[in-house]
């Protein structure tokens, strides 16, 4: 097999097949020969700044931050923060990826049970078969992976005590010994051979997963002959595979799987973690007891409970009135609330997550990059951070979030400048342009009051009119998943990136072919190639 | 059969067809309704293969009336599906819920009935003085008030201020309170009455704290109405000639009011209440969401976000057949109430 056609294969399996166009680009290989379909050359940039040909695959990925920012196919917004109220009876801080990890916290005092309430409870306990955090935060508890992240992001030993690359296509787990799961049963290698077969392959272990998209290019595992590890295949190099192992796939048990059907692995557990399930109320509470035979130490807690409520002003209240010990998502009119409170504090993070307003990048007017660079300079994002997120977010500049692989840190946001706006918007040709923006409302934090802010930000330029539209999540996002001509010009959506890795957010939204794409640029298409077929590590 | 008999079955079967139509009319929906179950379920930068295979395993690749037959046949055997998102059979999710939202209805509605109706009688006896204002002003501001802003007020004053109810939740239901007289009072322990109620008075206690708020939220507005139709209804029955024969045959005024007036201002009241029951069983979502009471209204705003479609035909089929039920029942008593509707 050609090193293009693993490429091929590997965009296809991350859910962001690049066309034949994309990949006969790659064997262009210089400046000149990519244009956007705009007219306008993405590479004008790299050409007038006399930039150097990017090497390392890091600085691939930073080329292309570099490329997206100037090309600007979306309003670049913001960073949404996790922001958390938490118990003055525990000891415990955020973390960026979203989890919330009850081995974490620490109960003080004579508290030894620990409370968390989410904002929905989970779609099923099957460590396999979803794809939500508020899942996510309860399976985790009870499932672990071969590796994870520490609170920062960086990837760390779970149930794999080292990790390394055999080949191209292959990479080897060595297991921890003396893991038990909740049974009493050991774990093994075939359980983890299973584990991700059962993700990958849908013949393997009788289920259609939601997650297999997400070990992108992974396509099955087996047991190392001899040695406790296991050898993971994938179509390519794969250069992510580490990371995405840090963030999915969680192990369980091959013979309770196969015993029990689909039903009682959603509503039990069977796990290596260090809380085992005690009761399940499904759509109610789940409630886990410490596992005593963890292979390290006992977690804190004793016991801990997982609830939810969707309101925010219940959470917040049920915090206040001592009844839990962490909330989700405080909305930033009651941070003082908990702020000024004796029984409890904040605990906010940078999330993974980016928030944005994408423009379709052949349609009138935004189908002009003036245009585009016009609306990120009518926007003061400043403004937004502060008074609509209560300073609880970050300003954006590039698809690629601080602190992940291939973040530029010579990019700034767009400057707030309404003159130069106007300025760009004459220049494109489409003063007295009318538009659009299609936005969800409770889905991201605020983001119907971004939205409305964007848009009253760029009414404000004298030859640009905008209003907002108001849409279901569901509906909006079958247009978007759907084909590209049926779906809005303008719309706001947040992308979560677990991986940490700029290619997990620039492949499927900014190139050719991407599931959830908004733009089209050859140049980027080919940076992103070449960077996937790198081995560097993120 | 007797007249009373023949119309329980007429109402009955047209009950049966209503609830028919119901089943119809949510598995048409479904095919009326944009966004698909799989866009829930997938990610979003899934392939079109992975979409594809996850629409197969939910059987959305057959025809429409395969769907409709197969949904159908499973209602019958006493199944409603398994839910898309959760792969978990839906009939028990949905009848786990349903106790909380019944007594939550319940609640309501002995709230409402239980301040209205002396308040509406009251309101209408001492026309134009200061009670019948004070239960004017009482009704229109329950009317107004949105139950949202109600219950998140009610929870800050008497949850978190003075720390007399708690601020959300159910944990412990009706039934299971009422499950400790049981066992303790079973056939094998004798009928009497038990002399160890403790468990028993605790968990009430438990429930009657957690339900208090909640249930004043919800018959707020209910009371507020029934309060009105109470006084409106009483004022016309005093008005009426038998009213003044009694008086005029030397009948107390009491008995006048509260046997004659009262029991006829009771029918549409009751016809009334009946419907606001059935309502409450399905509308109480948002306080449900406010008190994080583990109703079907809360279930149903999941699934409906999620597209969940078994769990919201089997929840509404549940609701509507709730909705039949308290019709029939209600039209029941007001022939008790009133038997000339039999002719």
């Amino acid at each position: 097999m050609s090193r293009d056609v693993d490429r091929r294969e590997f965009l296809t399996l991350a859910g962001t097949a690049a066309g034949a166009a994309t990949l006969a680009g790659c064997s262009g290989g210089n400046e000149t020969a990519t244009e956007t379909n705009d007219g306008s050359t993405a590479t004008d940039t790299e050409a007038s700044e006399e930039l150097p040909e990017p090497e390392t695959r890091e600085e691939h990925l930073q080329r292309t931050n570099r490329l997206v920012h100037d090309d600007a196919p979306w309003i670049f917004l913001n960073r949404q923060y996790s922001v958390y109220g938490k118990s003055a009876d525990i000891e415990w801080e955020a973390r960026r990826d979203e989890r919330i990890d009850g081995y974490a916290i620490e109960p003080t005092g004579s508290k030894s049970s620990v409370t968390i309430t989410q904002s929905k409870m989970d779609t099923g306990l099957d460590p396999h078969d979803h794809r939500e955090t508020t899942t996510d935060n309860i399976v985790t508890q009870a499932y672990e992976g071969l590796l994870e992240r520490d609170r920062e992001g960086k990837v760390i030993n779970q149930l794999a005590t080292g990790y390394e690359r055999l080949e191209a296509g292959q990479v080897r787990f060595e297991l921890r010994s003396g893991v038990s799961f909740h049974s009493g049963d050991s774990l093994t290698k075939e359980d983890v051979a299973f584990s991700i077969n059962r993700i990958v392959d849908p013949e393997a272990g009788d289920l259609e997963s939601s997650q297999s998209d997400q070990l992108a290019g992974v396509t099955g595992a087996e047991p190392a002959d001899g040695d406790s590890a296991v050898i993971v295949s994938s179509d390519g190099i794969n250069p992510v595979v580490f990371a995405l192992f840090a963030t999915y796939c969680d192990i369980v048990n091959k013979s309770w799987i196969e015993s029990n059907d689909t039903a009682y692995i959603n509503s039990n557990m069977e796990g290596t973690g260090p809380f085992m399930l005690d009761t399940y109320e499904q759509d109610v509470q789940v409630v886990f007891e410490s596992y005593d035979d963890y292979y390290m130490d006992a977690a804190p807690a004793d016991q801990l409970t997982i609830q939810s409520a969707s309101e925010p002003s219940t959470r917040v209240n049920q915090l206040l009135n001592d009844e839990t010990d962490i909330i989700v998502n405080v909305p930033p009119q009651n941070i003082s609330q908990i702020q000024n409170a004796d029984n409890a504090s904040i605990s906010a993070v940078p999330s993974t997550r980016i928030i944005y307003n994408a423009m379709i990048y052949n349609r009138e007017p935004f189908d002009s990059v003036e245009f585009r660079q016009a609306m990120n300079h009518a926007v003061d994002l400043e403004s937004i951070v502060s008074n609509v997120l209560g300073s609880f977010g970050d300003q954006t500049g590039q698809p690629t979030l601080e602190g992940f692989t291939g973040y530029n840190p010579d990019l700034d946001p767009y400057p707030y400048d309404t003159d130069e706006a106007e300025r760009l918007v004459e220049e494109s040709g489409y003063a007295g342009a009318e538009i659009e923006l299609h936005t969800p409302s409770g889905r991201y934090l605020k983001d119907l009051e971004i939205s409305q802010a964007v848009v009253s930000y760029i009414d404000e330029l004298e030859n640009v009119s905008a209003s907002v539209k108001q849409r279901d999540f569901g509906t909006l996002v079958d247009e978007l998943v759907g084909d590209l001509e049926a779906s809005p010009s303008f719309y706001l959506i947040g992308w979560g990136n677990a991986a940490f890795d700029a290619s997990q957010t620039i492949i499927p939204l900014l190139t050719t072919g991407g599931a959830l794409t908004s733009y089209n640029n050859d140049r980027v298409d080919e940076l992103m190639d070449q960077a996937q077929s790198m081995g560097g590590e993120s | 059969m007797g007249s009373f008999g023949r119309f329980l079955l007429k109402r009955s079967l047209q009950g049966v067809v209503v609830i028919l139509g119901v089943i119809s009319v949510l598995f048409a929906l479904r095919y009326v309704t944009p966004g698909s179950p799989v866009d829930f379920i997938a990610p979003l930068d899934a392939s079109d293969a992975t979409r594809r295979r996850i629409a197969e395993s939910l059987g959305l690749n057959q025809p429409f009336y395969v769907q409709y037959g197969d949904y159908v046949v499973s209602l019958l055997q006493g199944e409603m599906g398994y839910s898309y998102r959760s792969r978990t059979a839906v009939a028990p999710r949905v009848f786990a819920k349903l106790p909380a939202t019944l007594e939550l209805a319940v609640a309501a509605t002995v709230v409402a009935v239980i301040l209205s109706i002396p308040l509406g009688v009251i309101s209408a006896t001492r026309r134009h003085t200061g009670p019948d204002y004070a239960a004017t002003v009482f009704s229109f501001l329950g009317i107004s008030t949105p139950n949202f802003w109600l219950g998140v007020m009610l929870v800050i004053l008497f949850a978190v201020q003075f720390g007399v109810f708690p601020t959300s939740g159910r944990p412990v239901g009706l039934l299971d309170a009422l499950g400790h007289l049981v066992v303790i009072a079973g056939p094998e322990r004798g009928w009497a009455l038990p002399l160890n109620v403790g468990p028993f008075l605790a968990a009430m206690q438990n429930w009657l704290l957690h339900v208090t708020l909640p249930a004043i939220t919800l018959g707020t507005y209910f009371t507020a109405l029934i309060t009105r139709l109470t006084r409106s209804g009483m004022l016309d029955e005093l008005g009426q000639g038998y009213v003044q024969a009694a008086r005029a045959k030397g009948l107390p005024t009491t008995l006048v009011r509260y046997r004659h007036a009262l029991r006829n201002t009771l029918i549409p009241v009751i016809t009334v209440v009946g419907l606001q029951l059935g309502t409450l069983i399905g509308g109480a979502v948002i306080t449900e969401a406010v008190f994080d009471w583990p109703g079907l209204g809360s279930l149903i705003i999941d699934a409906i976000n999620n597209r969940d479609w078994p769990l919201i035909q089997g929840s509404l089929v549940v609701i509507g057949a709730g909705f039949v039920v308290v019709n029939v029942v209600v039209d029941a008593l007001y022939v008790r109430l009133n038997p000339r509707v039999l002719e």
